[in-house]
């Protein structure tokens, strides 16, 4: 019984791995993490390219809103302009009915 | 072979035709001589897409945007020119010439002639009409120290135009401002 133990306990006892098989599990670790690593860079520059060119994309869309706005507030404004001059100038003509019919009407 | 002459005749006549078409579109000088010599110059011009434009920045609730929404429909462009001078007599009659020539043109009609002794201001008011619409309106109003042309181009409904009285101060012509009497051409 004694002997058989001994036997096993020889057989398993701890032993240092070999040098050659080391390094090749070494290089099969660092060959396995080495695309997550660089997956996971490659997701996050992705995801900053995406939202750099969502708020490009937005950024030119405020623009041109606030610049269609200007343009818009400034056809309104020239539109306004135009119809009080056009019926500043129907007034003038109005004003110069006016006294001429004044004029001829005897009496007036 | 005829029905072949005649229809080349017919396509060889249309541009012609087209060109003969009348515009109530005016072509308005650069004035850029008197621009320099006036005090203040109004150059208003507004295409189709400008004016529409401006109809979607004109709030309905407003009773003055709401009035001058109404007469924007069917406008297709208005043209401002004005020049004020410091001085009497800065410009000339000649200078407006070349925009009087173009009134004479046939589908122009004088509406209205003013010469007013008091304020020394006249003012010529011709409409172009197309079937029995107003589809250009044209004011030269000429002062001692200002002239302003506006050429309104659409079809111009001149019971909305009245409607804007009170909203720019406008008046309330006594003048038939229906197409059917107008005076004829000066």
């Amino acid at each position: 019984m004694k002997d058989l133990e001994s036997q096993l306990r020889a057989a398993l006892r701890p032993a240092a791995p070999r040098e050659a098989f080391t390094k090749t599990l070494l290089a099969q670790i660092s060959l396995t993490r080495q695309p997550r690593t660089t997956l996971r860079r490659t997701a996050w520059l992705t995801a900053s390219l995406a939202a750099t060119l969502l708020l490009a994309v937005g950024a030119r869309q405020h623009v041109q809103d606030l610049r269609n706005r200007e343009s818009g507030l400034e056809a309104r404004r020239q539109v306004i302009e135009a119809l009080r001059m056009t019926s500043q100038k129907l007034d003038l003509a109005y004003e110069a009915v006016k006294n001429q019919s004044a004029s001829e009407t005897p009496g007036a | 072979m005829t029905q072949r002459i005649s229809w080349l005749w017919l396509i060889l006549l249309l541009p012609s035709l087209a060109w003969t078409a009348p515009n109530p579109r005016l072509l308005l000088p650069e004035f850029s001589a008197l621009a320099q010599k006036a005090t203040e110059s109004v150059t208003i011009t507004l295409d189709p897409s400008l004016l529409a434009m401006a109809g979607r920045f004109l709030d309905s609730n407003d009773p003055q945007d709401a009035a001058t929404k109404e007469v924007l429909k069917g406008l297709q462009g208005i043209y401002v020119r004005s020049y004020t001078f410091d001085q009497d007599a800065a410009y000339r009659e000649s200078d407006i010439d070349a925009v009087r020539n173009q009134l004479s043109a046939p589908g122009w009609n004088r509406l209205l002639e003013t010469r007013s002794r008091k304020s020394h201001a006249d003012v010529d008011i011709f409409i172009m009409t197309d079937k029995n619409q107003a589809i250009g309106l044209a004011i030269i109003a000429s002062e001692p120290r200002q002239f302003t042309i506006v050429n309104i181009v659409g079809a111009i409904d001149l019971e909305k135009l009245h409607k804007l009285e009170g909203q720019f101060g406008v008046p309330k012509l006594d003048v038939d401002l229906q197409p059917a009497a107008s005076s004829p051409k000066k």
